[in-house]
């Protein structure tokens, strides 16, 4: 599966690539093709291309604050969790990105 | 405790609750300046309302961006005894490390305690931190970054 993902947090410095690195870690372990940009202090980095994105089958937003350049994914499916569920369940988050894609698939 | 630039490491500290870590932290960084100590104990308790700063099993990450921190610190507290209850819902911490991250840091170092931290999303990393009893090994594994 082709995710593709956000992450942000309020201070900018924790959180966001905390999220950035455990999602990506699980995606890979899973054998998703995933890539997540963060919107942090540093400003943004791992910019998703309009590739990747168009590619994705699902959006993972993990934010704790407004992201930047959120009507990149109109269209997309997208779940969207405070940056604290990526940190602490990341495998079950992606779970819930496959079903949801399944859901999807299953409704064409 | 080890001072090297940006890392402030300390082993078996003697602090029981969360109180007490903030009060900790906020004296590292402000030193003698009272008021501010009072602010950075304050932005502390501000970014916890807005989320927990727990990161795994027993590891706490708070942090905060303040423009009363003159220079940016990781404060690494290895505790001597757990705090068996940091709030309501968090219990039995062993290890907090805070970043303080003074306001309008330069990106050189940002961009040093963001590699830190994306450390911090390997488990084996972490309980690396949270077993290795000598202290220099402790010191080593920290500083790598």
């Amino acid at each position: 599966m082709k995710i593709v993902g956000v992450a942000a947090c309020t201070v900018g410095i924790a959180h966001t690539y905390i999220a950035q690195e455990k999602l990506e870690n699980a995606g890979k372990k899973a054998g998703h093709d995933i890539s997540v940009e963060t919107q942090g202090t540093i400003g943004t980095e791992n910019e998703l291309t309009q590739q990747q994105i168009a590619e994705a089958d699902i959006v993972i937003i993990a934010a704790d604050v407004k992201i930047a350049g959120r009507e990149r994914f109109e269209g997309k499916r997208i779940i969207q969790v405070p940056t604290e569920i990526a940190v602490k369940s990341p495998n079950k988050l992606l779970e819930k990105a496959v079903e949801v894609v399944n859901q999807k698939e299953s409704l064409k | 405790m080890d001072n090297n630039g940006l890392y402030r490491i300390y082993v078996n500290c003697e602090l029981t609750s969360k109180e007490d870590v903030y009060t900790f932290m906020s004296d590292v960084v402000c030193q003698d300046d009272l008021a501010q100590k009072e602010v950075v104990v304050n932005q502390f308790n501000q970014r916890e309302k807005a989320g927990s700063t727990l990161i795994a099993d027993h590891v706490m990450l708070p942090h905060i961006e303040s423009n009363h921190i003159k220079n940016s610190h990781i404060i690494v507290i290895r505790l001597a005894k757990p705090i068996l209850s940091w709030d309501e819902e968090t219990k039995d911490i062993r290890l907090v490390m805070g970043i303080l991250l003074k306001e309008h840091e330069n990106v050189e170092i940002k961009k040093k305690i963001a590699m830190f931290t994306r450390s911090l999303a390997h488990e084996d990393y972490l309980n690396r931190l949270l077993t290795i009893s000598e202290r220099d090994t402790f010191y080593q594994a920290l500083k790598k970054f």
